[in-house]
């Protein structure tokens, strides 16, 4: 669809652009405009205890999806959060990290609380979350993070999106190619 | 896109300016179909009343704004300046934006379920100096073309289906149900399936499908390519199949048991009787794994299989075989490291007047590591098939080999990858043939 504005357009063309425009991001779902308040709330931490996004507005929340068996997209984009986090530590700012599994059988806290030891992810503000699959396919589309399941598969791409202090969605980023130490 | 819509100048050309915009717009949302003339006029016909409908609005849009316009404009001329809304305006406008706020939250929350089912799948193509199957033919192959749907039923009930359009070695284009099952959840513990699904034996059967992508080699080992591909164990059976898992600690065992149609060959591979066996027979088996999931052993599974089945043949006397095969299978993956290996041993026993009882034995090992760039990955196999066995004898694929496999797997993206191959094979029974291969492979999912 071509959507150059032709020279005769009037202010009402480019109204109807601009709503062409609109309903096609709409479509693209990329989490455009996303609030950590209005995200599902209902999640359980690597201990089994109940967390609320809206638990941690106050300070920065940097935010991904990965299951607990991916040995290949998953630990790239862990990668670059533990990165992220020793940007920040390296300026002295805080920030949330939280990453929430894909699939609610298999990423449970027990997997979870095993994959975080595996691992050495000790700190006390990565928070490694489990819902029911109904919330997770909710935050999956309201912030973009596209995935389905083939088998014990999950095929998925590699993103991470960022919370202001307030709670806003402030940058939603590709990892592999972003350059997101600019967004920090 | 925003940029170039941000240097539209709005002209003052009135709505007749939008005609073609309009037109455009309506012709964009016409469906695309072929039409008889007279379909044509009448489409025409409606088309431009809905233009005039369409014009009239913007017309009387456009009238309406003016008159807005102008009279905000004396207003603000005569009035003076407000110093702040009135509490009705306040009380209307705090309820409006609690409207807007409702409004934004059932967005946000709305269920897709009702979008209808997303069709995802696989497909890839090749260039070699032999055909991946068939040595006999070489360059450009088309392979694999997999569609996969696992529709949400509900809490428990689960469907699984599998249509795999794929080239024959000979180049025919067949199109196969692979996999079509229903199953129920009765537990994280428990799923029951019924249907034609992947037999659970080793490791390799049930956790690399038929889409290429997800395989970080270039294709199966030999004797374990699906049936009509040359494999010569029953890579589906129409059955039922109940499988689960249970945490021991941090650990996991994993068990599954199947019962199913007995496979025949037929033409020389086997068939796992989608539609049912004409002599009621039945084939079976099982396997149970343990996982490791912390400490130095994390990422490893050990494990071994089972199977057993009456399967006819159409050699000449027809006859059939109690095939048992038994075996074990270790996986090593981790972040780093992707190594599996499957050892089969056969016992088969003769149905037929020959009669007697026949070893064989086959198996693989493949080491592969996750880099930075890619996947680079080594593969030993071999079969040591009798060929005084029935079984191996009705197959196309039942021959003796070994082979040895370097490769090297890169991922140009998320959904696409690039698959090198050389490989030297050995032929040791039904011919001493040796052949070398080169092939390349692109891998995609979407």
């Amino acid at each position: 669809m071509n959507l150059h504005c032709p020279p005769w357009a009037t202010r009402q063309a480019t109204l109807v652009c601009v709503l062409l425009l609109a309903a096609g991001s709409a479509a693209a779902a990329d989490g455009g405009g996303a609030r950590l308040d209005q995200l599902p709330q209902q999640w359980r931490d690597e201990q089994g205890q109940a967390l609320a996004f809206t638990d941690l507005i106050g300070q920065r929340v940097i935010l991904s999806m990965a299951y607990t068996r991916c040995h290949s997209i998953c630990p790239a984009t862990l990668g670059q959060m533990l990165r992220m986090q020793a940007l920040l530590d390296a300026r002295g700012e805080q920030a949330s990290f939280v990453i929430v599994g894909y699939d609610s059988d298999i990423d449970n806290p027990a997997s979870w609380r095993q994959y975080r030891a595996n691992r050495r992810l000790e700190r006390s503000n990565w928070h490694f979350l489990t819902g029911t699959q109904p919330a997770i396919r909710q935050l999956a589309r309201q912030l973009g993070f596209d995935f389905w399941t083939y088998d014990t598969h999950i095929m998925h791409d590699s993103r991470i999106v960022i919370f202001s202090t307030q709670g806003l969605l402030s940058a939603a980023i590709s990892p592999a190619s972003a350059d997101w130490s600019a967004v920090l | 896109m925003r940029a170039t819509l941000m240097t539209c100048r709005p002209s003052r050309l009135g709505a007749m300016a939008l005609l073609p915009l309009v037109m455009a717009i309506l012709v964009a949302l016409l469906p695309v179909r072929p039409a008889a003339a007279a379909d044509e006029s009448a489409a025409l016909a409606e088309m431009q009343r809905k233009l005039d409908q369409s014009l009239k609005a913007i017309a009387a849009l456009t009238e309406r704004v003016h008159e807005l316009e102008a009279k905000q404009a004396t207003s603000v001329a005569a009035a003076p300046a407000a110093t702040g809304t009135s509490a009705p305006d306040t009380a209307r406008l705090e309820a409006a934006e609690q409207k807007l706020e409702q409004i934004e939250k059932a967005n946000a929350n709305r269920n897709t379920d009702d979008t209808g089912l997303p069709l995802h799948g696989f497909a890839d193509v090749g260039v070699g100096t032999h055909n991946p199957i068939n040595p006999d033919l070489k360059g450009f192959t088309v392979g694999n073309l997999d569609f996969y749907l696992a529709p949400r039923l509900g809490d428990r009930t689960r469907a699984l289906f599998e249509l795999n359009t794929e080239v024959s070695s000979e180049g025919a284009v067949d199109v196969d149900l692979e996999r079509a099952q229903l199953g129920y959840q009765f537990s994280d513990e428990a799923t029951l399936w019924m249907g034609r699904f992947h037999t659970p034996y080793g490791y390799l059967n049930t956790a690399l499908h038929h889409g290429s992508w997800i395989n970080n080699s270039l294709r199966r080992p030999k004797f374990l390519q699906f049936e009509d591909n040359g494999g010569i164990m029953p890579a589906h059976t129409v059955g039922l199949w109940l499988t689960g898992s249970r945490h021991l600690g941090g650990d996991k065992i994993l068990y599954d048991v199947y019962v199913g149609n007995s496979q025949e060959i037929v033409d020389g591979a086997l068939d796992m009787r989608n539609a049912g066996t004409s002599n009621g027979d039945l084939s079976g088996g099982g396997r149970m794994g343990y996982q490791f999931n912390a400490g130095a052993a994390e990422g490893l599974t050990l494990g071994v299989h089972a199977f057993t089945g009456r399967i006819a043949d159409d050699l000449a006397p027809a006859g059939a075989t109690r095939v048992r095969s038994y075996g074990a299978y270790a996986v090593y993956d981790t972040d780093q490291w992707e190594n599996f290996a499957e050892i089969y041993l056969f016992d088969n026993q003769d149905l037929g007047a020959g009669g007697g009882t026949h070893h064989s034995n086959a198996g693989f090992a493949q080491f592969g590591y996750r880099s930075s760039w890619g996947v680079p990955y080594a593969r030993y196999e071999r079969a040591a098939l009798s060929q005084y066995d029935r079984y191996f004898l009705a197959l196309h694929g039942g021959g003796s080999y070994d082979r040895i496999a370097l490769g090297l797997r890169f991922d140009l993206d998320l959904k696409s990858a690039l698959k090198l191959e050389i490989a030297n094979t050995r032929l040791t029974d039904r011919s001493s043939d040796e052949y070398g291969e080169g092939l390349v492979q692109y891998a995609i999912r979407f």
